[in-house]
């Protein structure tokens, strides 16, 4: 739990504890990373604005180590900078004030187990998806991507034939039942694209039907 | 087809007038030249004949006068030569004297249009008869009229003359001025004898100078014409220059300044522009920044607020989860501590919302979706809130397709607010719902037959955290904003919310939303219910309390803070 308001730490802290989860705190973002790598926690809460360095920095710095879960905290929705948090790797973002079942709910959303139905591989485009071991393949190659990117791509890929709006994704991958941001399916899409995809600007994994939303290429 | 010509004749005489009229309406420049040719052209005419008229005057006097005495000489010439004949005594004589009158007087004079008739009355037997020196008939005594052959023959002493016009059988008229006077053949007889002098060299000289004159006088007025648009153009120019400029500074190009050039009055002009420009740019500039700060202020305490907001709410909440095991005051305490914050939380939100759109940072997610359906949803949404009040709400779809493009999460906003209004202020009477559409728009009623409201809170119905009635109790919480975002939202799509409310009958907003350009928008719905009609006994009777007042809010930003 990342955030300068020490106040408001405390307090996630004594709901999260009551909801069962254990928290370590850091209030200066400059030590964040250290604390980070210290604690090695199974979800980083990020406040975007903090003294020493700010929320999108360690989100960048984290996510070059790690896939952790990372959902920022922000006062404001409409700014750019939850977009910039988006794009440095963030999975989901929360606005304040939120109550404590929002919380809990999207905490529990990205710590839920990915859910392995069987041991199925599935193939998407070019690339092999082990969804058992959590493991994407492009042949003998090994495409390291986060716990959301890896469900992102399950989720096109178990239903080839099927175009996804970007509502049916928030709702499976993010867990949001009603409308929320449509701009975290595009983030993600672009981050995803950018690490699958041999050419980013002429995809073959995750096509765009425009319109409408996203479906997974045909398996080659 | 005498209807169809004259149809198009009118038309085609319009036509040619209405782009002179434009002219003349439109253009300084041609009504300027336009008024000095005419004024010009006027002063020309008069002057030139005037000038015509007095040489005219002066060429015929002076001939006149010339010829008044010429004649007179050769009169008195040949009158004294007949005195000092020898008295003829008979009809030889008398023929010869006749001969030498006429050899002398055409010899002392100098024109050879000359007439003699004797007196009867004065002369004697022997008088001889009458002649004329012309033989081709140019110059005859019935050309004289008898007016001035009855002068002569009564004033002996006096010379006698008229104008009139020698008349060539074939020729062309030749004025010329007659001049009578008596020549007494003593003893025997009086002529009276006219000379006529041919005028046709002044009348040519006249004519010259008349050519000249108006030959002149057009030169002036095509140099004045010329004169006064080159003078018009070298000042109407930077006119035009300058009202071009105040209306891209009008259109709020700021940036707009003229060229300053010289020291004459049009670069004052042009430098008192600029000033005026600079001013407003800096004034507007600054209000800007004003307003900017002032909704940065507005922003950035709204999300410095929602920091320790959170805490609280989240504190707020375990207190809340707990108060099973609080003794009743501190249970109760965290209830309201749980609902309080609630409230300031929607409170936040709506300010949040309002600073947005006084930045003017809104965007709408525009869909296509129709107005039945979306109006349908909030009043399924809003009927478990209804029966709770004991309020029936009945909603009427729209007959047609009703499809607009809108941000439905918007038009949901703005439906729940209405209709929670209604709710609160309903008295639990029936809700009507009603939607309509046309070609131009969609349209929303939400109409309740409860309080109603007076005339000056309907005026203010959509001021920010105005209540109709501070005192009265409010069961659906709400902020005193909803109105006001409504609005600004309604505005957002080009469209509009309309209020129509009549203490004691209930009132009526309108939502009506522009399916395209928002100028063109005529409303399904009017504003005044058509039941209203019906209460006009009412408002009579009952005095200015129940007066009926429509407020229009229409889209145009006027700020109304």
């Amino acid at each position: 739990m990342v955030d300068d308001d020490t106040a408001l730490a405390e307090m996630i802290g004594i709901v999260l504890k009551s909801d069962g989860f254990e928290t370590a705190f850091c209030a200066d973002g400059s030590e964040a990373v250290d604390v980070w790598r210290a604690e090695k926690p199974d979800l980083v809460l990020l406040d975007l604005m903090l003294p020493g360095k700010d929320g999108i920095e360690i989100c960048r710095e984290i996510r070059v180590e790690s896939g952790v879960p990372i959902i920022m905290l922000t006062a404001r929705s409409d700014t750019t900078d939850v977009v910039s948090g988006l794009e440095a790797g963030a999975d989901d973002y929360i606005v304040k004030p939120f109550n404590p079942k929002e919380l809990v709910a999207r905490i529990r959303t990205r710590l839920r187990p990915a859910t392995p139905e069987d041991n199925q591989t599935l193939r998407v485009g070019d690339l092999t998806i082990d969804v058992a071991a959590h493991e994407v393949r492009r042949g003998d190659e090994l495409i390291s991507l986060t716990p959301l990117e890896f469900e992102l791509l399950v989720a096109l890929a178990s239903k080839p034939q099927q175009v996804f709006t970007r509502e049916q994704l928030l709702e499976q991958v993010w867990g949001y039942h009603y409308k929320a941001d449509t701009r975290l399916v595009n983030v993600h899409v672009q981050r995803l694209r950018s690490k699958v995809e041999r050419d980013p600007d002429n995809p073959r994994v995750v096509m765009t039907v425009r319109g409408v939303g996203y479906r997974a290429g045909a398996s080659s | 087809m005498s209807g169809t010509a004259t149809g198009t004749l009118g038309a085609r005489v319009r036509g040619l007038l209405r782009r002179p009229l434009r002219a003349w309406r439109h253009s300084l420049e041609f009504r300027t030249i336009l008024i000095s040719t005419v004024a010009t052209t006027v002063a020309i005419i008069i002057a030139a004949v005037w000038t015509a008229l007095a040489i005219q005057t002066e060429l015929y006097d002076s001939r006149r006068d010339q010829t008044l005495a010429d004649a007179k000489r050769a009169i008195d010439i040949v009158q004294s030569s007949l005195d000092n004949a020898a008295v003829a005594t008979d009809r030889a004589a008398t023929q010869q004297l006749r001969q030498q009158m006429l050899q002398d007087l055409n010899t002392a004079s100098s024109t050879r249009f000359i007439a003699a008739f004797p007196i009867p009355e004065l002369s004697s037997d022997t008088m001889p008869s009458g002649f004329t020196t012309r033989t081709d008939g140019l110059f005859e005594g019935s050309m004289v009229s008898d007016g001035l052959r009855e002068q002569v023959r009564t004033k002996p002493e006096s010379q006698w003359y008229q104008a009139i016009g020698l008349q060539h059988p074939d020729g062309p008229e030749i004025p010329a001025i007659v001049v009578g006077q008596q020549l007494e053949m003593p003893n025997v007889g009086v002529y009276e004898v006219y000379l006529a002098y041919p005028v046709s060299d002044v009348a040519q000289t006249l004519a010259f100078v008349q050519l000249a004159l108006a030959i002149m006088g057009v030169g002036l007025v095509v140099i004045v014409a010329g004169v006064v648009w080159l003078v018009m153009r070298s000042v109407a120019a930077p006119i035009v220059e300058v009202s071009r400029a105040s209306a891209r500074l009008s259109e709020g190009d700021l940036a707009t300044r003229l060229p300053e050039s010289g020291q004459d009055e049009l670069a004052t002009l042009a430098r008192s522009f600029n000033q005026m420009a600079d001013s407003i740019e800096s004034q507007i500039r600054e209000l800007a920044e004003l307003s900017l700060v002032q909704q940065r202020f507005v922003s950035d305490v709204s999300h410095e607020l929602r920091t320790p907001l959170t805490t609280i709410r989240l504190a707020a909440g375990i207190l809340h989860g707990e108060r099973e095991s609080f003794d009743p005051v501190t249970a109760r305490s965290a209830e309201l501590l749980y609902d309080q914050v609630a409230r300031f939380e929607q409170l936040l939100a709506d300010l949040l919302e309002i600073s947005r759109y006084d930045a003017g940072s809104v965007e709408l997610e525009r869909e296509s979706q129709s107005l039945s359906d979306v109006a349908e949803q909030v009043a399924e949404s809003l009927r478990q809130v209804a029966w709770q009040h004991d309020t029936e709400l009945r909603f009427h779809g729209a007959d047609g397709d009703d499809v607009a493009e809108m941000d439905p999460r918007r038009v949901r906003r703005i439906l729940r607010n209405l209709v929670g209004n209604a709710i609160e202020h309903g008295e639990h009477q029936p809700i009507d719902i009603t939607v309509a559409q046309n070609e131009t728009a969609v349209a929303v009623g939400v109409r309740d037959y409860g309080l109603g409201m007076r005339p000056e809170d309907t005026a203010r119905v959509f001021d920010r955290f105005w209540r109709a009635d501070p005192s009265r109790q409010r069961t659906l919480g709400g902020t005193g904003l909803g109105l006001s975002i409504a609005l600004g939202d309604a505005r957002l799509h080009g469209g509009s919310i309309d209020v129509w409310s009549q203490l004691g009958v209930g009132t009526h907003f309108v939502l009506t939303l522009p399916r395209g350009a928002a100028a063109d928008m005529v409303a399904p719905i009017p504003v005044e219910p058509p039941d209203a009609l019906t209460t006009g006994d009412l408002r009579a009777g009952n005095g200015p309390g129940t007066e009926t007042l429509i407020v229009r809010q229409q889209q145009g930003r006027e700020e109304d803070t």
